[in-house]
């Protein structure tokens, strides 16, 4: 409770940091809803022309681009101490001011950075869920109201467990994280769609190394209806927990490649 | 058994070079940052550590505050090991890095010594006495409400000491605390540490380049160089051994015909004045003045006690630092 406290007062702090710069706010707030909103022009062009892709309408894959977008800057609003802040973290050695304090490191990286520009993104998302499920007539339910909240949770933890690779390598001053990109980024980027009308391989990526699927695909195919892969209801409650299992592996890691952390000249 | 015991501590790092063309792996070669260096201190004691750069002593610091692990070695402080039960041991220090903020940079300074009381721990009623006690010491009160990049060198300095202390810690690690400052921060910036090592018996460990922090706070000093441990004792003791040599200027009214003087005397000449560098061991002073005397008509004299960084650059350069 003590962390949750720690944290809030963190946020409130940063926001404060934040306002010093109202023009510069706004103006990258502006981007970021130019960006997202032009990604979803992108998918209502898509929708519009093939009606269908499988068995999925166009209600359908408004409603998993909204769900990524929701889930994925969340996770960049909340947690920018781990998407974007921690290489910086370990270059300019600010790490070990981290280390000398009586808080856990983890904690205090998320603490220390978040990025409220990111909540026009979520807005976005969070419209493109609505307008998807309205065209889709997904009828509410408090079940499936719940399963939502818990795929955005697990969705969450998921996408900090992958950016906490990238985290890991720069422990070993590695520079090379393309390859991570590949999975958090280039993850966002598919699975916007449905993670079915892909082929084989990228299924099995997006199933067992970065559960995009598990998480927001099997719980979302649920909601609108048509459970994917024919799987029963009550794996799409099961699923979504992947995403804690591979956050709380690379949690293990970090706390691991913490000891090998060799800090920089002063 | 001393507060801070350290025995036989190694660290080892892999710097590893860029490669070159044609190379397939790149080269690797270990620099041993520490070597077996084993020292004691008592609780209530002000040290100084010194070397030149790169001689270990960022390493010790970072081990001893739980930073970095060592790769051999032993170390406790006040029975706890650093690096094993970090949290526990970090709640009771205090770290200041001279040229590493550990404040928020764009938010009034108070704010963040909010938020350290949350991350310390710090009970309401104690936070804000220590709170008074500290800005009145370190004359804080007219800036609490600025943010930290607005403030100058010194204020920020002063910013960060008592960010440091707000949890009263039994010890502190000062990392180069008055680089960059000018003379009236500089000491107000001493007699404000000294009076915290007094009054709260507050251990202090300083790493420092200026001499004159040295001389003016620390009974006790530890030099290291090449990750050895080269000396450890009191600042005269160790300034006696280097301290050989004397230096004396002249200047003289119209020629003067200034003799070889023996080995081991230099002569230069600065202007219309005589730098006269010398070791009373060999040229005794009063033979000095005699032969000074006899050159010409002297218009002024004046000797100069050697300079702490000179003896030091010595002392280095004999260490073959």
């Amino acid at each position: 409770m003590d962390t949750v406290k720690l944290y809030l007062r963190s946020m409130k702090m940063l926001l404060r940091c934040q306002m010093q710069y109202p023009v510069s706010f706004l103006l990258q707030s502006l981007a970021q809803l130019v960006m997202t909103g032009g990604e979803m022009m992108a998918v209502l062009l898509v929708i519009d022309r093939f009606e269908a892709l499988n068995q999925w309408t166009g209600g359908d894959l408004l409603f998993f681009f909204g769900l990524m977008n929701v889930v994925f800057y969340i996770t960049e609003c909340f947690a920018r101490g781990v998407t974007g802040a921690f290489p910086s973290l370990v270059r300019t050695g600010r790490l070990d001011g981290f280390l000398v304090r009586p808080r856990g490191v983890f904690t205090q990286v998320i603490c220390y950075a978040a990025d409220p520009r990111r909540l026009i993104c979520i807005g976005i998302g969070a419209l493109a869920m609505a307008l998807g499920s309205i065209q889709s007539q997904v009828i509410w339910t408090l079940p499936k109201v719940l399963l939502l909240l818990e795929a955005i949770f697990f969705g969450y933890f998921q996408i900090t467990g992958l950016f906490l690779i990238e985290a890991i390598f720069c422990m070993f001053s590695v520079k090379s994280v393309e390859v991570v990109n590949a999975l958090t980024y280039g993850g966002r980027s598919c699975c916007q769609y449905p993670v079915d009308i892909y082929p084989r391989p990228l299924q099995m990526l997006f199933t067992v190394v970065a559960p995009f699927g598990l998480t927001m695909h099997v719980p979302g195919a649920y909601i609108l209806g048509k459970p994917l892969y024919g799987w029963p209801a009550w794996s799409a409650f099961l699923c979504p927990l992947a995403g804690g299992v591979i956050f709380l592996i690379m949690y293990l890691f970090f706390r691991r490649a913490m000891r090998y952390y060799r800090s920089t000249g002063s | 058994m001393s507060y801070i015991e350290v025995h036989d501590l190694c660290k080892r790092f892999t710097v590893r070079k860029k490669r070159e063309k044609g190379q397939f792996l790149r080269e690797k070669t270990i620099v041993e940052a520490l070597k077996n260096v084993s020292f004691s201190i008592d609780q209530g004691e002000l040290v100084g550590y010194i070397g030149p750069n790169g001689a270990g002593k960022s390493t010790t610091v970072k081990i001893l505050s739980g930073i970095l692990t060592p790769d051999g070695g032993e170390a406790s402080i006040g029975g706890i090991v650093p690096w094993k039960e970090r949290k526990k041991h970090v709640k009771r220090i205090g770290v200041v890095f001279g040229q590493r903020s550990q404040l928020w940079w764009d938010v009034p300074i108070i704010d963040s010594y909010n938020l350290l009381r949350d991350i310390y721990r710090v009970p309401e009623n104690d936070y804000q006495k220590r709170l008074r006690e500290l800005t009145d010491a370190l004359d804080l009160g007219n800036i609490l409400r600025t943010p930290l990049r607005l403030l100058s060198l010194g204020q920020k300095m002063r910013a960060e000491l008592c960010g440091s202390l707000l949890h009263r810690p039994e010890l502190l690690f000062l990392d180069e605390p008055t680089i960059g400052l000018d003379a009236v921060s500089k000491l107000s910036l001493r007699d404000f540490l000294k009076e915290e090592n007094q009054k709260n018996g507050t251990t202090i460990l300083l790493t420092t380049h200026d001499m004159e922090d040295i001389a003016a706070l620390c009974p006790r000093v530890l030099v290291l160089g090449h990750g050895k441990k080269l000396f450890d004792g009191a600042l005269p003791d160790l300034l006696s051994r280097y301290d050989t040599q004397r230096v004396v200027n002249v200047r003289y009214n119209g020629d003067c015909f200034l003799p070889r003087l023996p080995k081991g005397c230099s002569v230069t000449k600065e202007g219309d004045s005589y730098k006269i560098i010398y070791a009373p061991e060999q040229l005794q002073t009063p033979q000095l003045l005699s032969i000074l005397q006899s050159a010409g008509e002297i218009r002024e004299l004046t000797a100069q006690p050697q300079n702490v960084d000179h003896m030091i650059a010595a002392m280095y350069k004999e260490m073959d630092l």
